[in-house]
């Protein structure tokens, strides 16, 4: 949940990069800490493997300067993909003020993007938080590959018009920054509005 | 605490009495440096060395090392570990936790006895427990707080920012 420090004018929200193994969310942070400027944003830290999968978590603290005499904070932590990990997810999750979503477009990809979204929902209930009105943003990632579903097909899955929850998502390519801002404005706006 | 609260407000006069605690905290202890987070990682008060440039990060990693405790507790099933101490060759880390959702840490040399440290933030838990229910009680509203206009402002700076 946020926290607004009266005294020290300080407002600090925690955004937290979620979804399967290999998907894009450590993409999403290395691209955000390659392109914001500088006075934005501290150290991006991660806890990895040796094989440079996420371990525990990355996390970027991003300085959006004084709004209305508010110093405002965003923190960004990514949650490890892969499935052995899930108590790890957990943890990082605590306290989370909204969630983006990064699914993996790719065909063979989606029964792992619908498990670790239906985990989501899970986890996020148990933290006694009404999924349903939860902070979500969608990310479809990897946009670029030959053997990606279309944005239409994954909403099929991922979004169904039927569940009535009318996510907002975007089409991203993380490596090269496609989508990668348009997902961060669209959270960020969504937990202001929350607060 | 409310579960469903989105925002916590930690109002001027509360703030201080925590930074007041957590000084008393440092200076009986003779330790570095003493910090109080919410269990999301955000730092809410920080007292002791001045020169410390890495509290945000430290901020969120303590609270990532006491969520994992708190999944490997449920293992074991035990609800949660309050307490979790970290030896280094040089510095150790003290962390307690507060009413489920405040962790109190202090950081301490090898001058210091552990057990005084112990002691010592037994009692400010205590201290810190009736102010954070101060806290937990106060009903400003966000609008209180930051003004009705602070959403609009907000979204231009974020437009701003992220941006290629």
């Amino acid at each position: 949940m946020a926290l607004i420090n009266v005294a020290a004018r300080e407002i600090h929200c925690k955004i937290v990069y979620y979804g399967p193994g290999m998907g894009g969310k450590t993409s999403n942070l290395q691209y955000i800490h390659s392109a914001v400027p500088k006075e934005v944003k501290g150290d991006l830290l991660s806890i990895a493997t040796e094989t440079e999968r996420t371990l525990f978590f990355d996390f970027l603290p991003l300085d959006l300067g004084k709004v209305r005499g508010f110093q405002t904070r965003f923190h960004l932590y990514t949650v490890p993909g892969q499935v052995l990990y899930e108590r790890t997810r957990v943890a990082v999750l605590n306290g989370a003020d909204g969630v983006v979503f990064v699914a993996d477009s790719q065909k063979h990809k989606l029964e792992e993007n619908i498990k670790s979204l239906k985990e989501l929902a899970q986890n996020v209930t148990k933290m006694n938080k009404n999924f349903r009105e939860f902070p979500l943003v969608l990310q479809y990632n990897k946009a670029d590959l030959p053997n990606r579903l279309p944005a239409q097909r994954l909403d099929d899955f991922l979004n169904p018009p039927a569940l009535g929850l009318n996510w907002q998502r975007y089409e991203a390519v993380a490596t090269r920054g496609d989508g990668v801002f348009d997902t961060l404005k669209a959270i960020s706006r969504l937990v202001i509005s929350r607060l | 605490m409310d579960p469903q609260l989105t925002s916590v407000i930690v109002p001027s006069a509360e703030v201080a009495q925590i930074e007041e605690c957590l000084a008393h905290l440092v200076e009986d202890t003779q330790g570095n440096h003493a910090l109080l987070l919410d269990k999301s990682g955000q730092v809410i008060a920080s007292q002791g060395d001045s020169s410390r440039q890495d509290v945000t990060a430290l901020g969120a990693l303590i609270a990532g090392t006491f969520a994992s405790s708190r999944e490997v507790a449920k293992l074991l099933r035990e609800k949660d570990f309050r307490m979790l101490f970290q030896q280094g060759v040089r510095e150790n880390i003290f962390i307690a936790l507060i009413e489920d959702q405040w962790i109190l840490c202090i950081i301490f040399n090898k001058g210091t006895h552990i057990g005084l440290v112990k002691v010592l933030t037994k009692k400010a838990t205590d201290e810190l427990s009736a102010v954070l229910e101060r806290v937990r009680q106060q009903h400003k509203t966000r609008d209180d707080v930051l003004g009705s206009s602070f959403r609009t402002s907000m979204e231009d700076t974020i437009d701003l920012l992220f941006r290629d």
